[in-house]
């Protein structure tokens, strides 16, 4: 009698866990579906709203979200920036990741403590204008480049002592070996380090590349002078500001599609990667 | 004898002067960005709180000027800062149960775990902007799809505007807590998976049923977990207003505008705003007054948590 009183107990608790998980994972996905499936409908059809599922195929509009709205440059845009943001973040980081665990040197603990308030300070907004004038000065605000180091250094603190802490679990042996053979600073870090701890540098490398693909707010402001620079989130928030926007729902829908598909690919394939670095580092999101 | 060891002590110091270079070489990029985009521009908004400056005419001194515009001419302002306050508030109400909750289930056995937790995590993988220009579009209230499916659904009779002066800010809550749940989720689980297996099973051996164990065991050990996770989630919700700034623009009539958008208009002027202009003094000032007012509550909130520690 008791132990079927328990189950049914328990069944009900099932229920009701998979009932709640289910209807979230709805509420979740409903709107990424929605924009991805509204990209190939037609504009009639996405501003009538409906069903979710286009009643027709239509690629026409990623024809001329690419050809006529410039998103093929924009899409190209955000690879550069992906990539540049990727490669030089791994670069720098798990150089000074290196220094910190592995050397002393002078100003050592200050330098730490610089990165450290660096994380906790919210420098984001309130250093934009005068990171602008700078870049200004040395005639480089009309570039990306400046939203390449923007990103690292909002960053950098969580990555330098993800990769140093990293770097400490490798033995000093290792090294000191390399060095008795006449290894240099640099090719024992190239060398030796690099291929050692290459799991890190995957989940620095992967957030770093998240932050680049997704970043508005900076690289609006270093392509406001120069349309064709402009990457994918930039271009598809400005057809709200655009003239024919109203008329356009479709245009845009393409356009963030070729924003957040590629990167839930990305997350597809490396969704590990992404919830254990988020945990082991506490990388904020 | 003597100059052998003099010889060798020259050449050991070489040796470390040399290597001292090296790792000079080596943290020099990460220096070079530190300098430029951290503490150079840092002492610029420093030095421009006490200027009137445009960035076409030459600055002029004008002391606390700036400030005291701020403390007694500017409700504006102080209105964001208010907003602030709602919508931080509002988002972590809903927010932090909402993903402790979804923590205890991939806690416990489930089917299709990573499943689930994949799908839940996805909106912090994509971008805050994309996404609500596409909830900007769902929310439309003359043909979006929210509206459409609550009538559809018989909760309500007639379209809501979701972007109205009384309802804006819900929305952009709403949109915040659509994003902001996987995250913290996460954050939730990985402290929860370091309570000891051999707790629970203390506390079963004693009787004690799930709320019971959640109460007296599992919460007592996750203290400086939730401790980290609600100082995050209070500073990530203080200082966020990407979303806000693509759906609302701060608007209608200022409804929405949160403090750091305010800092952000005062040195990008959005769009539309003719009569905007630039002030970079003035925004100076007000930049270092959000950031002192984020600190400081978060130092409240420090001070409180660590109370609630020792008593």
């Amino acid at each position: 009698m008791r132990s079927k009183k328990i189950r049914w107990h328990q069944v009900l608790l099932e229920f009701f866990k998979y009932t709640f998980l289910i209807i979230f994972c709805i509420v979740v996905i409903y709107p990424v579906l929605y924009a991805v499936l509204g990209s190939f409908k037609s504009n009639y059809e996405v501003t009538l709203g409906g069903t979710l599922w286009p009643k027709e195929w239509l690629f026409t509009n990623y024809k001329e979200a690419l050809e006529q709205f410039d998103f093929l440059k924009y899409a190209i845009n955000s690879i550069f920036l992906g990539f540049v943001t990727t490669v030089v973040s791994i670069f720098i980081c798990s150089l000074a990741a290196y220094c910190f665990a592995r050397k002393e040197f002078v100003g050592k603990t200050l330098l730490e403590n610089v990165i450290l308030g660096t994380m906790f300070v919210t420098v984001g907004t309130v250093t934009l204008r005068p990171i602008y004038q700078l870049m200004v000065k040395i005639n480089m605000h009309n570039s990306l480049m400046p939203v390449v180091f923007i990103i690292i250094a909002a960053n950098l603190g969580t990555y330098v002592f993800l990769i140093s802490k990293f770097i400490k679990g490798v033995p000093v042996q290792l090294d000191e070996a390399a060095r008795i053979d006449g290894a240099g600073e640099f090719r024992i870090f190239f060398q030796i380090i690099l291929p050692l701890i290459k799991p890190v540098l995957g989940v620095v490398g992967l957030f770093s590349f998240r932050s680049a693909w997704n970043d508005y707010i900076n690289s609006n402001i270093f392509t406001m002078t120069r349309p064709d620079l402009k990457t994918l989130t930039v271009g598809v928030v400005s057809l709200r500001n655009g003239l024919q926007a109203a008329a356009q729902w479709n245009i845009m829908l393409a356009g963030a599609a070729l924003s957040i598909v590629p990167m839930l690919i990305v997350y597809a394939l490396t969704n590990k990667t992404f919830i254990t670095g988020l945990t082991d580092g506490g990388v904020k999101g | 004898m003597n100059t052998d060891l003099n010889f060798r002590k020259k050449q050991k110091r070489i040796r470390i002067v040399k290597s001292t270079l090296v790792t000079y070489m080596m943290l020099l990029p990460c220096l070079i960005i530190l300098v430029f985009f951290v503490v150079y521009p840092l002492l610029w908004v420093l030095r421009y709180a006490f200027f009137e400056y445009d960035g076409f005419r030459t600055a002029k001194f004008t002391g606390m000027d700036n400030f005291i515009r701020l403390f007694t001419r500017d409700a504006d302002y102080w209105k964001s800062v208010g907003n602030t306050a709602i919508y931080a508030i509002g988002k972590l109400i809903i927010t932090v149960p909402l993903s402790f909750m979804l923590a205890l289930l991939f806690n416990s056995r489930l089917r299709m775990k990573s499943l689930f937790k994949a799908v839940v995590f996805m909106p912090t993988v994509i971008s805050t902007a994309v996404m609500s220009m596409i909830f900007y579009f769902m929310f439309n209230s003359y043909n979006g799809i929210v509206n459409q499916l609550l009538m559809k659904a018989s909760l309500i009779a007639q379209p809501i505007e979701w972007f109205g002066r009384d309802t804006a800010m819900l929305t952009a809550i709403l949109v915040a807590i659509w994003g902001a749940v996987g995250n913290y989720m996460i954050y939730f689980l990985s402290g929860l998976q370091t309570v000891p297996e051999e707790l629970y099973e203390v506390a079963k051996l004693d009787g004690a049923n799930y709320f019971q164990t959640l109460l007296y065991v599992v919460l007592p050990v996750l203290g400086p977990v939730l401790q980290t996770v609600l100082m995050l989630a209070i500073i990530t919700s203080l200082k966020g207003f990407e979303s806000i700034m693509v759906l609302t623009g701060g608007g209608p009539a200022g409804a929405t505008d949160v403090m750091y958008l305010y800092v952000y208009r005062t040195f990008f002027p959005m769009q539309g705003e003719a009569t905007f202009i630039p002030q970079y003094g003035y925004g100076s000032a007000v930049a270092i007054v959000t950031a002192l007012i984020a600190g400081a509550v978060t130092v409240v909130y420090l001070r409180a948590s660590s109370k609630m520690d020792s008593e």
